[in-house]
């Protein structure tokens, strides 16, 4: 690479305060409920599809038993579970009332909420890769709402 | 459980994500879908297939 292509690759200061924001309550949207931020966006296809398979995901993940992420003392990837799960929007709490209860729910965190599944069961690994999946695939979909609302892709 | 089944359902999910994601003309879709789809498969089952002879 050139020195003259490594000018070009960076945008002054200029330039980035230039750049529109998305708008967060756009993007907090988009987390929480899959699909949304396209929607609103116009991409109804495309909403619809992301929506389609996240929700697919995360309720295979459930049938097999598998355990949405909650923070544990001690346990640094339990964060990361938890981060990948957490990407599930609304999903990932309407699961954990089911769980918890609402009660429970609140009372619960940080450290004591339960996840569900069934480290037993024969799909409890397989579940848990659904639904840190569909946790991933709607964090995509809100950077790509992001992207779409500033501009930077059609 | 059919484990062949919950790979191949894995990546089908996987592969119109990332489809829809990253292409926005149909004839795109397809094609990124289609590779996307059969190198999960295949490259997992042959990896499967790898692993066979190790403990």
């Amino acid at each position: 690479m050139t020195a003259d292509n490594s000018k070009t690759d960076k945008a002054g200061p200029n330039e980035a305060e230039a750049r529109p924001k998305a708008p967060p309550a756009l993007l907090f949207v988009a987390w929480l409920i899959p699909g949304a931020g396209h929607w609103i966006l116009g991409k109804k296809l495309r909403a619809g599809v992301f929506a389609a398979v996240i929700v697919a995901a995360f309720i295979t993940g459930v049938l097999l038993d598998g355990e949405l992420g909650a923070p544990e003392p001690g346990n640094p990837f339990s964060w990361l579970a938890t981060f990948a799960c957490l990407g599930n929007g609304v999903l990932y709490f309407v699961r954990m009332i089911w769980i918890n209860g609402f009660g429970g729910l609140l009372g619960g965190i940080p450290f004591g909420l339960a996840g569900g599944g069934n480290p037993a069961a024969a799909g409890f690994a397989y579940g848990n890769t659904f639904l840190y999946t569909a946790g991933l695939m709607n964090l995509l979909t809100v950077l790509d709402v992001s992207d779409i609302a500033r501009g930077e892709k059609s | 459980m059919d484990h062949l089944f919950l790979l191949v359902w894995q990546a089908l999910l996987v592969s119109v994500f990332f489809a829809f994601l990253w292409r926005s003309t149909a004839k795109g879709r397809r094609n990124l879908f289609l590779r996307t789809f059969i190198i999960m498969v295949v490259g997992s089952v042959l990896l499967g297939w790898l692993m066979y002879p190790f403990p």
